[in-house]
């Protein structure tokens, strides 16, 4: 096909099997990440069919969702509930069943799926990867075609085929460019962008993120945007590769070597979009107008910068937008007009795919370095690998000096699946994905914002400016 | 799974408008495990309707009466499978003993669920629904044919009442494919397009 293409239609052309343009087309599927949580269903299903799975070695299994953070020396047997210990032995047994190559709790390559993926180099510019987990987008920071599928039935199928039916969905682009204030990250900068679109706003789209703030950016912080692309409504978010995706890659443990790597390269520098190329939306913002973001309600779109106050529901532009904002209030315990900055927190969390990366822990560990926590306060790093190198780096100690705990990796306190729950009625200052009601346990109020703000809240006790520190 | 093409069956009237997917497989049973040879779903199906609070079956719901005990049809009121899209729900059909249901509507991502794990959902007019029920309440462990081919459902007194299927969901049915088996009809273009991939891409060689 000859004129102008966008990476995404570059990239999802090459996977197409066979399917009309506009239709639902059988996709290859490069790589498939599975976790444990409901994926027992799935195998479960291939074996009442007597199926197998067709392409073992292009699928990797986690355990992230449900392994604990303390005692993990015990192993399964140390889990007290025994329905999550069950799921944590069960993609055990699935996976030596099937053969599929699983990174458990004592692999030294465990994980949250979304960080270990670029982390061992599995995830690479033009692959397309399928992840049972809505946070699936995270691949497209290194220019990945990111695709998340069901836990159960499409999960299967998947796996029974290593091929996905799907419709292409519509092309957006969002610029982003400027130069990024001080203290101002990657996540102040999705939390913005939803702020603006709201939760729906890249519903049907893949999104590919564009400018120079990005261009900017670390693998880590591009990570970071993809990541939350599910809360902004899309499915698919993805970010071109560049030198600095290729210097990210080069060396890890799965990235191609060698005389394999000069090819890779030659044919990861052809996905980029056309300068020419068209998208159905364009959207765009200035860096330099940004501040560190705070969420003051029950979704991610409910964001503010710091500096702001909980808004009015008054002041709403219709009922159900006003209806809305009550309940969010209500739910979230606070009242309009009141300063962010003088909201009292319980307890803090640092973790999860969002913000659980290497960069993360460095830039929370720069604002506790000789303070203290004045709340409760837990860090899981992202990736065992992420707690190695941070422990080479000495963050630990800052982390516990401040008076964190400092824990094994999990997704640990971002949905609590694995028992770390925030109590009913506690407020925390999280750095995680999604601040819906009972996310961190039923009953927990969320507020999500970047590392270095959650660090900043945990030393005074309240939301927290980090610039005024 | 196991093709349809015609069944003729007892058939059970079930006369509750709006059972959901939460009602045909209560929460408590969601994590169930299906093993090869096991109808591991069947004690869940309408599990609160059939039995009481100290799991006693209740004597008036109509499932537990002799006259259906070997019911592998159910002639459903309104909207049975709405509400949330827990697969299990199909399950729980097929493993009950259902192959088919007759009602004059099924909540979507139910119907498609049935599909492909080889029931029938037919969808026939309200009126058809009724009489249907009428003749099974009063003859119950009458016999209904529902013959996928020919598109038609056979009532106890002969009465034949045509009904529509998607042509492409009529066919999976009778040759017994669910989405993996159609995908799988592919496998020759699948391998294909693997060996173009691979002859193009060498460096994936070492990890795909
Ligand atoms: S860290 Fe949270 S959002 Fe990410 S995969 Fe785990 S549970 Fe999902």
């Amino acid at each position: 096909m000859n004129g102008p293409r966008s990476m995404f239609d570059r990239i999802w052309s090459r996977h197409v099997i066979l399917g009309p343009a506009g239709g639902e087309q059988l996709l290859f599927v490069d790589r498939n990440v599975v976790h444990e949580a409901l994926t027992f269903l799935a195998f479960d299903q291939l074996r009442i069919e007597g199926r197998k799975v067709r392409k073992p070695r292009q699928n990797i299994a986690v355990t992230d969702h449900f392994i604990p953070t303390v005692n993990r020396a015990a192993g399964a047997a140390g889990i007290a509930n025994p329905e999550i210990r069950r799921v944590v032995e069960m993609i055990d047994e699935n996976t030596r069943e099937f053969g599929i190559e699983h990174f458990g709790m004592h692999d030294a390559r465990q994980g949250i799926s979304h960080v270990i993926g670029p982390e061992l180099g599995l995830t690479q510019p033009g692959l397309l990867i399928s992840c049972c987990d809505s946070h699936t987008a995270t691949h497209g920071a290194l220019g990945a075609l990111p695709i998340p599928i069901g836990q159960s039935n499409q999960l299967r199928h998947v796996l029974a085929t290593q091929t996905l039916w799907q419709k292409k969905p519509k092309a957006m682009r969002i610029s982003v460019d400027g130069a990024l204030p001080p203290h101002v990250t990657a996540k102040d900068v999705i939390l913005a962008i939803i702020a603006r679109i709201g939760i729906g706003g890249a519903v049907g789209h893949a999104v590919e993120y564009a400018g120079s703030t990005i261009r900017a950016m670390s693998i880590e912080g591009r990570m970071t945007i993809c990541n939350m692309s599910i809360e902004a409504g899309a499915r698919i978010g993805m970010i071109a590769p560049d030198d600095t995706t290729y210097a990210y890659l080069h060396g890890r443990p799965y990235a191609p070597q060698g005389a394999d790597w000069d090819k890779a390269l030659a044919y990861w520098r052809s996905l980029p979009s056309d300068a020419e190329a068209r998208f159905d939306r364009e959207i765009s913002l200035d860096a330099a107008g940004l501040a560190p973001m705070v969420s003051w309600g029950t979704s991610p779109q409910d964001s503010s910068p710091i500096t702001g106050r909980v808004p009015d529901p008054a002041s709403a532009f219709d009922g159900e937008q006003r209806r809305r904002i009550e309940r969010a209030l209500e739910y979230m315990g606070l009242a309009p007009g009141t300063p962010l900055s003088s909201i009292r927190i319980d307890r803090v969390f640092i973790g999860s795919c969002t913000n659980g990366r290497i960069e993360d822990l460095r830039a929370a560990a720069r604002v506790l370095k000789g303070r203290k926590a004045v709340v409760p306060a837990m860090v899981s790093p992202g990736s065992t690998g992420v707690k190695r190198q941070a422990e080479a780096e000495d963050l630990d100690r800052i982390f516990r000096d401040a008076g964190f705990e400092w824990r094994d990796s999990s997704c640990s306190m971002c949905t609590g699946s694995n028992g770390d729950l925030v109590a009913r009625g506690e407020r925390t200052a999280s750095t995680t994905n999604r601040n819906f009601e009972g996310r961190q346990g039923p009953g927990a109020l969320t507020h999500i914002m970047s590392p270095a703000m959650v660090a900043a809240a945990a030393v005074t006790g309240r939301l927290t400016d980090v610039r005024t520190l | 799974m196991e093709p349809f093409t015609q069944l003729t069956a007892v058939a059970a009237p079930l006369d509750i408008a709006k059972i959901d997917t939460g009602m045909i497989v209560p929460g408590r049973f969601q994590r169930i495990h299906r093993r090869p040879g096991h109808a591991d779903f069947a004690n869940a199906f309408l599990h609160d309707l059939r039995f009481d609070e100290y799991d006693q079956p209740r004597p008036d719901f109509v499932l537990n009466q002799p006259p259906y005990k070997d019911a592998r049809i159910l002639v459903t009121a309104a909207d049975f499978g709405c509400g949330s899209s827990r697969e299990s729900a199909a399950y729980a059909v097929l493993d009950y003993g259902f192959r088919a249901l007759i009602g004059p509507g099924f909540g979507d991502v139910f119907y498609g669920n049935c599909m492909q794990n080889g029931v029938l959902p037919v969808v026939l007019a309200d009126q058809a629904v009724q009489a249907l029920r009428r003749q099974l309440i009063d003859a119950p462990g009458a016999n209904v044919t529902v013959d996928l081919p020919n598109q038609t459902v056979t009532a106890p007194d002969g009465t034949r009442y045509a009904f529509d299927i998607d042509p492409t969901r009529k066919q999976r049915l009778i040759n017994g494919l669910d989405d993996v088996g159609v995908t799988l009809t592919h496998l020759p273009d699948i391998e294909a397009f693997e060996a173009r991939y691979r002859a193009e891409m060498p460096w994936l060689a070492t990890i795909i």
